[in-house]
């Protein structure tokens, strides 16, 4: 027998104990004798940890450190004597290149038409503007130098105004016109002989933040497609394409980055005479991107395989040929399908930049280390107590970075969200 | 469909002698042989693993068989690869599972094919799918993704999606056995409609009702072969094998 309730449009509200503060108190973390135990020993653990870093950070701790070493942990030596020349006036120039990049944002929020694109795209250009007023100087901190950074604002407004009322307004335009700014901002950076003002810097005291960007950058920009092309051939009727695909996959998967680099920089050398064009920091960069693609092509393949085989038969049935199959049905299914292991992977390609440390350049993490061993072994700089504060601030660097990929791409996840199976 | 007069030649537009098709050892298909006619309307029904799916799919050559011949409007299914793609073009098919592209919006899945396989301009392309949208009864559904779509609106798109190629011949795997009863009506209402517009079908479903109305002839499978081939009334009335009672009993 049941009981017949007659409909009711009348709501009741849920109990009292499993709403509110208490509630959920009560439901979460003590819910029997052992687990009030655990909520006891943890809470009195963080408290204690929370208590003495508060007390570091807020008492102890000094990072004016941080403002001697600014312009070194941004761009290292790029701007020093033995880079630069006498003159030392290269500063401008990574400035420059940062002007592209707020260019680039302000299009990109013109064609997306605000949302995400826009806010992320004013909070990094008013931040930037905003080094502008520290009241120190960064490295040889002239007016010049702040203007450039003000610059940023028209640079991003620029950009919006292009993309808004010219033709330039597509994401297509956007993509090309992100290349070619990256390549200027090579040109920029390496300079040109004979052009006054852009005498060249060697790559070798290219350094600093600026360093670990290029290197992520360039290497997330060109390891995706090299990526998605082994991936495509991993699954080839071809077995000879197959076949080396598999091979250059495994090899990069089984071989430590670190090692990897060491032998670009030891057995390439030995192969090669000894004038081989190929400067040791693009081989490193090759041998990064090399090794985030084998990743990449990895997490793709898995998309693929994960993909219903009635979509590739839908697609032939209507008689599109296989390539297209693939470029317009499986790939970007595929690919959207493991966005978050791809970022994941861009997320460790811009950490491992570190390592070029292997081949003796200074990028933000080694430009610490070594001020911190130098300061330890000679006593030449004054800041005996600082160490921490450097590497604590490095932390907050990378993790600024890796987090911003990962809400990006959380949020790009959502946002395909609409189409999916 | 017998009774033609000598002038207006019956065209038979797929013609199948002694297929056969192996998966590794296992014999899906054992000799079918059958012949469906221009404008004709054929339901093909067996129980289930009897290879009425494998049948369907060597015609768009979607599975391969290994021997006899297949001939799909003039044109023999050959490892040629422009024959397959010919026979593609020309082969609208229909999937129990939709299959529709999840990524792309109702209208696009429309569009793909002639725009990209017959460079259909993509003006004329949206236009016919408009039109296709308005046939199936859903044009307002255009712009949403297939997700946000019911299953039979769904499988309403998938129909539009083939129909969009123009082609001469349609084939369905049960496109129904995965929808609501509800849903199930206004699938075969589409399906019916297209039977009474010339277009010759080749479809695999146990709705019988649907194939007593609209069929020309009722082909059973069993075991990888024909075991039964009769127009509708004398299918259910008068069906000459005993393993056709058997299976009707069991599904009616
Ligand atoms: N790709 C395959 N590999 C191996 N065996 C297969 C494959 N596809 C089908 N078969 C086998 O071939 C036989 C016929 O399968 P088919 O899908 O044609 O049956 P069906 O009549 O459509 O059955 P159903 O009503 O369940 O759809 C079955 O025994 C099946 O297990
Ligand atoms: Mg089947």
């Amino acid at each position: 027998m049941s009981t017949i309730t007659e409909p009711t449009t009348t709501q009741l509200p849920p109990p009292r104990s499993e709403t509110g503060l208490v509630g959920w108190l009560r439901a979460n973390l003590f819910s029997s004798g052992f687990n009030t135990v655990l909520t006891v020993v943890v809470g009195a653990l963080a408290g204690w940890a929370l208590w003495f870093g508060l007390l570091w950070l807020f008492v102890d701790s000094d990072f004016t450190v941080i403002k001697t070493l600014g312009g070194l942990l941004l761009i290292g030596q790029y701007n020093s004597e033995q880079a630069c020349g006498e003159a030392r006036n290269c500063f401008w120039r990574p400035q420059v290149a940062l002007l592209l990049v707020t260019l680039m944002l302000g299009m990109s929020w013109a064609v997306a038409g605000g949302g995400l694109t826009k806010r992320i795209a004013i909070l990094v250009t008013v931040v930037v503007a905003l080094f502008a007023f520290l009241p120190y100087s960064l490295e040889r901190m002239g007016w010049d130098v702040r203007l450039l950074l003000v610059a940023n604002v028209p640079a991003l407004l620029l950009g919006w105004a292009l993309a808004r009322y010219t033709a330039l307004g597509t994401w297509r335009w956007v993509a090309i016109l992100a290349v070619v700014a990256f390549l200027l901002t090579l040109v920029l950076l390496r300079g040109l002989p004979g052009v006054p003002g852009l005498q060249p810097v060697s790559l070798l005291y290219w350094g600093g933040l600026m360093l670990n960007l290029l290197l992520a950058v360039a290497g997330i920009v060109v390891s995706f497609p090299i990526g998605i092309a082994l991936a495509l051939g991993r699954r080839s009727r071809l077995p000879v394409v197959k076949l080396l695909c598999v091979v250059f996959i495994e090899v990069f998967r089984g071989v430590p980055l670190i090692t990897l680099l060491f032998m670009s920089q030891v057995l390439v050398p030995l192969a090669f005479p000894e004038n081989f064009p190929l400067d040791s920091l693009l081989r490193a960069a090759i041998i990064i991107t090399l090794f985030s693609a084998a990743y990449t092509a990895e997490n793709i393949r898995g998309g693929l395989q994960a993909l219903h085989p009635g979509q590739a038969e839908a697609a032939r049935a209507l008689g599109l040929p296989g390539w297209q199959t693939t470029l317009l049905i499986s790939l970007p299914q595929a690919i959207r399908n493991v966005i978050p292991a791809i970022v994941g992977q861009f997320i460790a390609l811009f950490k491992d930049t570190s390592l070029v440390y292997i081949i003796g350049m200074l990028d933000i993490v080694e430009l610490s280390r070594k001020f911190a061993t130098s300061h330890v072994e000679n006593g030449m700089l004054p800041y005996l107590d600082d160490v921490h504060e450097v590497f604590i601030f490095l932390a907050v660097v990378f993790w600024i970075f890796c987090f911003g990929m990962s809400y990006v791409s959380g949020r790009i996840e959502r946002h395909l969200g609409v189409g999916e199976r | 469909m017998t009774n033609n007069g000598p002038m207006d030649a019956v065209e038979d537009i797929i013609v199948c002698r002694d297929v056969h098709k192996w998966y590794g050892n296992f014999h899906a298909l054992r000799g079918v042989t059958t012949t469906v006619q221009k404008g004709e309307v054929v339901v093909i029904i067996g129980p289930s693993g009897s290879g009425k799916s494998t049948f369907i799919r060597t015609i768009n050559r979607l599975e391969q068989h290994q021997r006899g011949d297949i001939v799909v409007d003039g044109i023999e299914l050959t490892n040629d690869i422009r024959n397959i793609d010919a026979i593609r073009r020309d082969v609208g098919m229909v999937f129990q599972s939709f299959n529709l592209f999840p990524h792309l919006t109702v209208q696009r899945n429309i569009t793909l094919a002639p725009t990209k396989v017959r460079k259909m301009p993509s003006h004329e392309a949206d236009a016919v799918a408009m039109e296709l949208l308005e046939r199936v009864g859903i044009p307002e559904q255009a712009d949403k993704y297939p997700a946000q779509l019911s299953g039979g609106q769904q499988q309403r798109v998938a129909i539009a999606r083939a129909l969009a190629m123009q082609p001469n011949i349609m084939l369905f795997d049960e496109p129904t056995s995965a929808l609501d009863p509800e849903m199930i009506k206004e699938v075969l209402e589409v399906m019916r409609e297209l039977a009474e517009s010339q277009m010759t079908i080749l479809a695999v479903s146990h709705e019988l009702g649907f194939a007593r109305e609209v069929a020309d002839r009722i082909v059973m499978f069993d075991e990888g072969q024909i075991v039964e081939d009769l127009p509708p009334d004398e299918f259910f009335n008068n069906p000459r094998h005993e393993r056709v009672k058997h299976f009707l009993s069991q599904i009616l």
